[in-house]
């Protein structure tokens, strides 16, 4: 094993100073924050707060304007290590776009062969009971609910095992009893794997989060367990305080 | 380091392949291809007028046909990509940037292969009439299997500038008609020559900076030096060169039978040169 191939320290996610610029647009200011290995981290903020630019650096998709991301050890600017990384991560995007002329079960494959899956046909078996999309393997993804879909793209973030998730709203679109499933899973998988999850729900950090990064206007503004977040009042009144807080200071 | 990997190109280029033929739209263009071509070699007075069994006819259409059949495959390959933001899915699997662009193109090409396979029913029909000269049809269909691979390259470059299909055909379109009419007129190829300039210019500004900021300006600048050079005199044989890049002159060769490694050397390279470009384009990303 190399040492890019050696499995990451006990930080799993770090971002460290990272800015992204778009014309005269700050989307990202100095944010810096890390996951520890094993738990599960609410990426939580109002809309447009920059928690899914944030996710689009960590996975490499985008690159930061300046500052340095890493995920299990990697560095997701450098496209080699940017290979090993992806093969570590399992990503849900925003709204979870997919491919609708396929069916769950081509597009499980589709992943599954660039994934280098080696049995296929069992890593298909063992999410898909996880996700509880056996009903729609072999319709087409555009006819399916928004809450299937969703359930679809956690289905192809875990068809490799992946010791680190990233999701994006995953409970975006569901109903009562789906999100309720999917937390259950959510914390399920957490007692084995990273995850950092984004959310503009405080229940839902509540409900699946052991450590929380607060997040507004591109800046981060809180970083830590969700009970020293709460402190002595509920998480609402704290959520708003830090948001009217930063309102004030600008 | 830059290797592509098999696996990866065959899962990508299959799920191209699979997207198109799985989609009716797809038999549409398919069919309009074979009937347009069939139209092309056989409707022309001059085919049967000549009483000769080839495709000397078709050959002088083919370009013309290819240049909007061609764009119809290739509109969807990344503008469809963007509008429904699975490009964020597929380029955070563990993938290279090359064997995406290397994948798409090979899917792509197989779908024009598909059609061009089936329009070898005007085969059959000059096998009916006459007794063409297989050699003859062999280069004609390797000339026009060349050029659609080069249309299919320049077409996905016309996909990587937006997420809408329709202006993605327009551009790739436009791309291939620059293609067909370097060689059709001194004043097209002028044009062509000065669009060059452009491009050049603003993909070296590109890959010098790393910013998308004042691309607009390097093809400013590149546009006029390319129309001083061409308009101003300052290279006498601007028009001329340029009308090299002609599909229609490289293909004329296939047409008489003639391969030479020249013109298979233009249309393999000119593909790659595209290839890269996309690859180019996919990575503006991280600009």
């Amino acid at each position: 094993m190399t040492s890019k191939d050696s499995p990451s320290s006990e930080v799993s996610i770090r971002a460290e100073h990272l800015s992204k610029v778009y014309g005269e647009f700050v989307a990202l200011h100095d944010v810096t924050f890390s996951v520890r290995r094993g738990t599960v981290c609410a990426f939580l903020g109002p809309n447009g707060a920059g928690k899914s630019t944030t996710m689009k650096i960590l996975t490499g998709y985008l690159a930061p304007t300046s500052g340095r991301a890493s995920l299990a050890g990697f560095n997701p600017s450098d496209s080699e290590q940017r290979l090993l990384m992806a093969g570590r991560l399992g990503y849900l995007p925003e709204n979870g776009p997919l491919y609708a002329d396929m069916t769950p079960r081509e597009l499980l494959t589709f992943v599954g062969e660039i994934r280098g899956v080696r049995d296929i046909r069992a890593a298909v078996e063992r999410v898909v009971p996880k996700t509880g999309i056996a009903e729609v393997l072999a319709k087409p993804i555009g006819k399916l609910s928004k809450g299937f879909r969703q359930r679809v793209g956690m289905a192809q973030a875990l068809l490799h095992d992946p010791e680190v998730l990233i999701l994006d709203e995953p409970t975006s679109g569901l109903d009562p009893l789906q999100i309720r499933e999917v937390r259950a899973l959510i914390r399920e998988l957490g007692r084995e794997k990273t995850i950092l999850l984004s959310t503009h729900i405080l229940q839902e950090v509540e409900a699946v989060a052991d450590e929380v990064v607060v997040i507004r206007e591109g800046r981060v503004v809180f970083t830590g367990t969700v009970g020293a977040l709460k402190g002595d009042e509920s998480l609402e009144n704290r959520f708003y305080e830090l948001m009217e807080a930063k309102k004030e200071v600008a | 380091m830059l290797a592509l990997r098999p696996r990866v190109v065959r899962a990508i280029a299959g799920k191209e392949l699979r997207s198109f033929l799985g989609n009716p739209t797809g038999y549409v263009f398919l069919t309009l291809f074979i009937g347009t071509s069939a139209a092309a070699a056989f409707l022309d007075d001059s085919f049967f007028g000549r009483n000769l069994a080839d495709l000397a006819t078709l050959n002088r259409y083919i370009a013309w046909i290819l240049m909007f059949f061609v764009p119809a495959i290739t509109m969807s390959t990344w503008a469809e990509e963007r509008r429904a933001g699975t490009d964020e899915l597929l380029l955070t699997l563990p993938v290279r940037d090359g064997e995406v662009v290397f994948g798409k193109y090979l899917g792509a090409l197989g779908v024009y292969t598909v059609g061009l396979v089936f329009s070898l029913a005007n085969l059959a029909v000059l096998m009916y009439l006459g007794e063409p000269d297989m050699g003859l049809i062999f280069a004609n269909y390797l000339g026009y299997w060349l050029m659609g691979g080069l249309f299919v390259a320049v077409g996905m470059v016309g996909s990587m500038f937006t997420a809408n299909a329709t202006v993605a055909f327009i551009l790739g379109a436009l791309g291939c008609a620059g293609l067909v009419f370097a060689g059709a007129w001194p004043w097209s190829a002028g044009i062509v020559g000065t669009l060059v300039f452009a491009a050049v210019a603003s993909l070296t500004w590109l890959v010098a900076t790393g910013v998308a900021r004042g691309v607009a300006i390097a093809a400013l600048i590149g546009g006029v030096l390319g129309l001083a050079a061409w308009l101003g005199g300052l290279w006498p044989g601007f028009a001329e060169a340029f009308s090299h890049l002609s599909a229609l002159e490289h293909v004329a060769w296939f047409g008489q039978g003639i391969v030479r490694l020249g013109d298979v050397a233009f249309f393999a390279g000119g593909s790659a040169i595209a290839l890269v470009l996309c690859s180019l384009l996919l990575n503006r990303r991280h600009w």
